[in-house]
């Protein structure tokens, strides 16, 4: 076990089993099942109810568990008192930071830094106690009764303040998290001197707050020593390794399970507090326990891609070149550091060609829940200052925006040292995708027809990449064939929404010749399933599907093997196809999968898969381009989004439906990012958060979203990346959105608002600003 | 989660007078809101009363004079696909359409739309404001980028209702029963600013219920619209809105009345408007001035001064449209 060396933020801080590497596989050539557009092969059961998710398991004398939850920003827990709790009908069990078995759970390094029930409560949302009691019900009145001395102290809400003298502090180390990083490459100063045009302008993103629908819990059980957790998570050894750390458990005795999960985004990548307190209550009450957070406990405490706020100065030269950027960002965490300027300098470092980089990052802390990964942690902040001064430069040096970015698409990644990309479609991202969208040809009609009216028309461009999606070891896939020709694919991944069951299921079916929906999958379960990571980063097909070709192909290998001697023909001639060896020479020479004798007399095959490395010195980088049309009521500040057309780099597509939903689905997120969404905490009074409900947070809704949306994936036909030649396309999907609505609302208006979201409080303001409304 | 509370469906009108003695009881009718305000500890209660079988509460009824008796039960959703509502008032249909999101509308009345709490973050939240007996209003120096721009006082909420403002405009009447009696009052008197009271938003007494609405006849060229603005397409309340009910003489508004919504701690009749207007022809020179009317003796807040331009705007622009 050890630390992987190139740790994305997905699986920092997690120990990581080296895995073999599988013989290389050739690049398929033409695919059967893979790239079709299948439909999911659990969406029956998803669509039905029958899709057992962990709120909805229910096990005999199962208790249900609710945690209090600290009101303050900032407190002291001197006293809790839970004897009128405990006395209440119903009640099991009552935990606090004065309870033994708290004391008794040990600080994880990307978890639980201090106790469980820490007394020094940093953020309104912090864990005070927890109960356990016969209903859900009799749960919450208990936590009613609990009764809590806090000391307030003073709170820091705005990271803006952080630094200034005087304001108060987070934690005795200050507010800030670790030192300013820093990243240079080339000489600014010099840059700056070779520009024709400089800009500089600043951009700030407000704190955006995962709400997946489906709410974080788990159901908590003990047989004797071994705890089963049947947990929401997107990677179930995450939960494993962290829940056996804090509990001090050898990992095996940890079995966790997470067959259906309804949404994640990064949330759910890493184990929550309430997993360990669930696994607490149950422990002490000798029953199972079940505890599901209620929605406003995962508005303040599960998680947020925070706030940012960004200075980008930027040169260019008449011709288009870009002389160099500086990029200043600092975000903030929350109170504990968790990466709360993770990779907002990416996008700056890496997108185009620039010889002459500085970015600078400042962490910050503040009295507020968690940052944790959000789609595309960075990304889409450090686009929308990037992608917005790209068309900004466009302008002043009177070239359009598609054709400077065309003008400086890079073959390398400068970013890790000028190492080549295993493929880069970002320049047919941009042309195809403007191609597809009528480009050229809107501009021009928009500006024949001059804009006039209240309501105003604009096109907008935004391109992107993502640093992770290529996927990598470890992982280990299994699978079986049966006598009678069914298949079992058994892999640890999780399938968070994303289809993944669907596309490994497809995958094998590629290569056993048999159908997808014959593909039975075992998953997600520290029991019974090889390692896998968390599903997150965008690299779950990239890092899973390889493996479970590999899987594949050794069973393919097998039977062959089998038939061959059995048909008495060379092996190299013979392959599956509907459920039959078939000779690729002869069409006399088949036999069917249940007539094999060596099948038969072994009931079963197994293959085994492991994912190798990715290619030396190389980088696997996914991209993307997205095009949208906004019309802007320049007397309301409303913006509608009219249509999207978005090209994307994801390699192959493995699924034409489940990347679609992917591409449809990372719009909608970046419409909520761009033009909606915004955690309001009572900055000035109390540092409580406002809009603590799913009315006041406003995520978009359908009527946000157009009908109008274009999927143009681009195969750059990567045989370099991996072996099945997909790359990620999840998070890349939500990267350009918001920059591309910000310039097309300027397009469109003429006004440039930095600040999401661009609701019609701001829009409206600045439009006024300008003398209009 | 829920206080204690006993359950009664009442079976006539009069039964559910009689339930409503006691001080602390609550009248359910969509049941929308109700026990998302008692899970928040927004108000406490010891009994509701449903009106859900009260038919006779229901439906939208021709009073014979050219008017409409719309029940309180009737459902947000009915009121907005109406023949005669869309027919002869265009402005209530186009606000119950503004309204919520399907389900809601589906679900509310249009009583309980009358007579909903406030959605100010503070008195939802866990905040022991003015409003809810407390001795501060947080909207004031916080974060109140949704709050009031004109008529607060001691209390900053915007009342959240879009078919309040409309029927103000059509000036219609709520009819209202107690045990001792019905009694009528007109929509522009029913809901109670803070400044005369901060801890009541209607008329109503203990014990009251709201049975039905009536609006008079379309006065001959009477021209109406709901416009509303929010900061998403569905699911949300008005930033700005505003009701128009106006008599044309050709192109001259002869009559009318103008109520914004999103506003003020009340559906706003804003009669600055009005004398604007009135005996004029819309033209964009007489819209921007009546925009600028309706903004008049506004008092923004730290954080709303948005709602300044947009009001102008809003105003201007639904005049306009109007018009034509």
């Amino acid at each position: 076990m050890k630390e992987h060396p190139d740790a994305q933020y997905y699986i920092r801080g997690i120990e990581l089993p080296e895995t073999e590497v599988s013989t290389d596989l050739e690049p398929w050539g033409e695919t059967r099942v893979v790239g079709k557009p299948l439909p999911r092969v659990d969406g029956y059961e998803r669509v039905s109810g029958t899709a057992v998710y962990p709120a909805d398991l229910t096990l005999p004398g199962m208790l249900y568990g609710a945690i209090l939850r600290c009101p303050h920003p900032h407190a002291m827990v001197t006293a809790v008192d839970v004897r009128r709790a405990a006395a209440m009908p119903g009640v099991r069990a009552a935990l606090t930071a004065f309870t033994p078995l708290d004391r008794a759970t040990r600080p994880h390094a990307d978890m639980i830094r201090t106790q469980l029930f820490d007394p020094h409560c940093r953020f309104q949302g912090e864990a005070v106690a927890a109960v356990a009691a016969e209903t859900a019900y009799q749960a919450r009145d208990a936590l009613r009764a609990i009764q809590v001395q806090y000391e307030e102290r003073p709170f820091l809400a705005d990271e803006r303040k952080a630094l200034e003298p005087g304001a108060p502090q987070v934690r005795d180390s200050g507010n800030q998290a670790g030192e300013t990083q820093v990243y240079q490459r080339g000489d600014v100063a010099r840059g700056f001197a070779e520009a024709d045009v400089v800009l500089d302008q600043e951009y700030r993103n407000e704190c955006e707050i995962h709400t997946p629908m489906e709410l974080h819990g788990c159901v908590a059980r003990w047989d004797g020593d071994r705890l089963t957790l049947w947990e929401s998570t997107q990677g179930v050894y995450n939960v494993q390794m962290q829940v056996a750390a804090t509990l001090g458990m050898p990992f095996s005795l940890v079995r966790v399970v997470g067959h259906y999960m309804g949404g994640g985004f990064g949330s759910k990548l890493q184990t929550s507090k309430y997993s360990v307190v669930a696994a607490l209550l149950a422990k002490t009450t000798a029953r199972p326990v079940k505890l599901v957070l209620t929605r406003e406990e995962t508005l303040l405490a599960v998680g947020n891609r925070p706030a940012s706020n960004m200075r980008l100065k930027a040169g260019v030269k008449r011709d288009g070149t870009i002389t160099a950027m500086q990029f200043w960002g600092s975000g903030a965490s929350g109170s504990e550091p968790a990466g709360g300027v993770s990779l907002l300098d990416w996008p700056v470092r890496d997108t185009y060609t620039c010889a002459n980089v500085r970015t600078e990052l400042t962490d910050l802390l503040i009295n507020a829940g968690p940052a944790r990964p959000f789609r595309a942690p960075g990304h889409p902040q450090g686009a929308w200052a990037l992608e917005q001064m790209m068309d900004a430069l466009a302008e002043a040096i009177g070239m359009d925006p598609v054709a400077l970015r065309v003008r400086n698409v890079p073959t390398v990644s400068q970013a890790r040292g000028n190492v080549p990309y295993t493929s880069t479609g970002l320049r047919q991202c941009l042309e195809q995708g403007a191609a597809a969208f009528g480009w050229d040809a809107v501009r021009a009609e928009i500006a024949r027809q001059g804009n006039r009216g209240t309501v105003k028309r604009g096109v907008g461009v935004a391109a992107g990449l993502w640093v992770a999606g290529g996927g990598g070891p470890p992982s280990t896939a299994v699978v079986k064939i049966f006598a009678d020709g069914s298949v079992n694919l058994n892999m640890g991944a999780s399938d968070i929404g994303t289809g993944t069951k669907t596309v490994m299921a497809m995958v094998v079916a590629e290569e056993l010749g048999v159908a997808p929906d014959a593909v039975e999958i075992e998953h997600a379960d520290t029991g019974s399933t090889q390692f896998a990571t968390g599903s997150g980063g965008s690299k779950t097909v990239p890092t899973e599907s390889p493996a479970v070709r590999a899987a594949a192909v050794d069973v393919k290998r097998q039977l062959l093997e089998l038939a061959a001697e059995e048909l008495k023909v060379e092996v190299s001639t013979l392959t599956l196809r509907d459920g039959k060896v078939v000779s690729t020479q002869d069409p006399a020479v088949t036999r069917s999968l249940t007539e094999l004798q060596g099948l038969r007399r072994r009931r079963s095959l197994t293959g085994v898969g492991y994912r190798g490395p990715n290619p030396a010195n190389k980088a696997v980088t996914p991209f993307a381009a997205q095009f949208c049309e906004v019309e802007v009521d320049t007397a309301s500040g409303e913006v509608r989004v009219v249509r999207f057309v978005a090209a994307h780099d994801s390699g192959r597509v493995m699924n034409q439906l489940t990347y679609q939903n992917q591409v449809f689905g990372g719009i909608t997120m970046g419409i909520g990012f761009g033009l909606t969404e915004e955690r309001v905490l009572d900055v000035d009074q109390t540092g409580k958060m406002a809009n603590l409900n799913w009315h006041d947070y406003k995520l978009p809704t359908m009527l946000d979203v157009p009908a109008d949306m274009t999927c143009v994936p681009i195969d750059p036909k990567d045989t370099e990346c991996n072996a099945t030649g997909a790359k990620g396309i999840g998070e890349p999907a939500t990267i350009p959105t918001a920059a591309a609505i910000g310039n097309a609302i300027y397009h469109a208006t003429g006004v440039r608002v930095t600040h999401t979201p661009v609701d019609p409080l701001r829009l409206v303001a600045a439009l006024a600003e300008r003398g209009e409304g | 989660m829920l206080p204690p509370f006993s359950y009664v469906r009442a079976q006539s009108l009069d039964e559910a007078l009689a339930q409503l003695g006691a001080s602390d009881t609550r009248i359910s009718a969509g049941g929308s809101d109700l026990l998302g305000c008692l899970r928040d500890e927004v108000f406490t209660c010891s009994k509701v009363v449903s009106l859900s079988r009260l038919d006779a509460l229901r439906g939208i009824r021709d009073d014979g004079r050219g008017g409409v008796r719309i029940g309180a039960l009737t459902t947000i959703a009915a009121v907005a696909s109406d023949p005669v509502i869309n027919q002869r008032y265009p402005v209530l249909a186009q606000a119950a359409r503004a309204v919520a999101s399907p389900q809601l509308r589906h679900q509310g009345t249009l009583g309980g739309n009358l007579c909903q709490k406030p959605r100010c973050w503070y008195y939802r939240g866990e905040f022991h404001c003015s409003r809810k007996g407390g001795s501060t209003c947080y909207a004031l120096a916080g974060e109140n980028q949704f709050h009031c721009i004109l008529g607060g006082q001691g209390c900053y909420i915007v009342h959240p209702s879009d078919t309040a403002p409309a029927l103000v405009a059509l000036d219609a009447t709520v009819q209202i029963a107690g045990r001792g009696g019905t009694r009528r009052v007109p929509m522009a008197r029913f809901h109670v600013s803070p400044r005369d009271d901060i801890r009541r938003e209607t008329v109503l007494e203990a014990g009251e219920i709201v049975t039905a609405i009536d609006i008079p006849a379309a006065p001959r060229g009477l021209r109406s619209s709901y416009r509303k603005v929010r900061a998403r397409g569905a699911w949300d309340f008005a930033l700005a809105g505003v009701a128009l009910a106006l008599q044309f003489d050709g192109a001259t508004v002869r009559a009318g009345r103008v109520v914004l919504s999103g506003a003020a701690p009340i559906p706003w009749r804003s009669e600055a408007v009005e004398r604007v207007i009135i005996g004029q022809a819309l033209t964009p020179e007489v819209a921007a001035r009546a925009g600028d009317a309706a903004v008049e003796g506004a008092q923004p807040l730290k954080r709303n001064g948005y709602k300044v331009p947009l009001f102008r705007g809003v105003v201007r622009e639904a005049l306009l449209a109007l018009a034509q």
